[in-house]
């Protein structure tokens, strides 16, 4: 079987190799560099990946590692499924989308993203106070943030935060400190770190160097 | 207004018809299905929703949503209920 490369994200220029499950059974991450950038990526034999929960997992484990791995790395992941034909392709991919992984590298440096989830009791709403309390408790530990979806009417508040390493144990004591103040009648989802998914938007193909 | 909207663009399709396609599309309305499945996995995650009650309502969530996508994809070229 041809042997292509699936692709999770790109960090700047560095020499990764782990030892790591990723998609499709792969057993080994490594970097392939164009210019002052690195994909990171792993052997795959197809570059068509089934998009199984499994592989969706591998997807994100990898891009956790990365993004903790010997101090942590900023990393702008890619979304799930971009497998190139060969090197020759992925660089040609990473030269066509430079000027956008370079500045979605700086926007994020130093970064990560957390997910909070708070879940509101079944029987009564939550009053407005205490819901503009919390989002503003989370929004001065954090330098950006998201609005998820609300898919639940228990869903109080679906947001993604973009948190600098430094202000990590800041945002962990804010989450303890609502979980103190409303624990009896709200439940908190804390989750995370994630690449920044919600705070870089690059999108690049294998036939085509489009960027946004 | 929608539905007048539509007899008077459309005349000849009756009011009977119109709102048996709004009962379809409110019954078969996939993206209601796909937030019930995230709320489920969501409860059973904070430990509300026991195991097997999520696995029951999972699978049964996803048997909906897939005769949900087969009749809408059926419905696809007949009315368009605006909203």
């Amino acid at each position: 079987m041809a042997q292509h490369l699936y692709t999770y994200g790109v960090i700047k220029q560095d020499d990764l190799e782990l030892e790591v499950d990723g998609v499709d059974g792969a057993d080994r991450i490594y970097t392939v560099d164009y210019r002052t950038l690195s994909a990171v990526v792993s052997d795959i034999d197809t570059t068509d990946p089934d998009r199984t929960d499994q592989n969706v997992q591998a997807h994100n484990a990898v891009l956790q590692e990365v993004l903790q791995y010997d101090g942590g790395r900023s990393v702008v992941p890619m979304s799930f499924g971009m497998a190139f034909k060969n090197a020759r392709t992925l660089k040609g991919v990473m030269r066509g989308a430079r000027r956008a992984l370079r500045s979605g590298l700086q926007d994020i440096d130093g970064t990560v993203e957390l997910g909070v989830k708070v879940i509101g009791p079944e029987e009564h709403p939550v009053p407005e106070e205490v819901q503009v309390s919390i989002a503003d408790r989370l929004s001065a530990v954090s330098i950006g943030e998201t609005d998820n979806d609300l898919f639940s009417d228990r869903l109080v508040l679906n947001k993604s935060y973009l948190v600098e390493r430094e202000q990590r144990a800041a945002f962990d004591e804010a989450i303890d400190a609502i979980e103190e103040a409303h624990g009896e009648t709200l439940r908190v989802q804390y989750t995370g770190p994630w690449a920044p998914y919600n705070f870089v938007d690059i999108h690049i193909g294998a036939g085509q160097q489009s960027e946004r | 207004m929608l539905i007048l909207d539509d007899l008077l663009i459309r005349p000849f399709v009756s009011l009977l018809d119109i709102l048996h396609t709004m009962a379809l599309d409110q019954t078969y309305d996939t993206s209601a299905i796909r937030d019930e499945l995230k709320e489920n996995q969501l409860l059973y995650e904070i430990g509300e929703r026991p195991e097997a009650e999520y696995r029951r309502r999972k699978q049964e969530l996803e048997q909906k949503l897939s005769m949900a996508e087969e009749i809408r994809e059926q419905m696809r070229d007949r009315i368009q209920v605006k909203r």
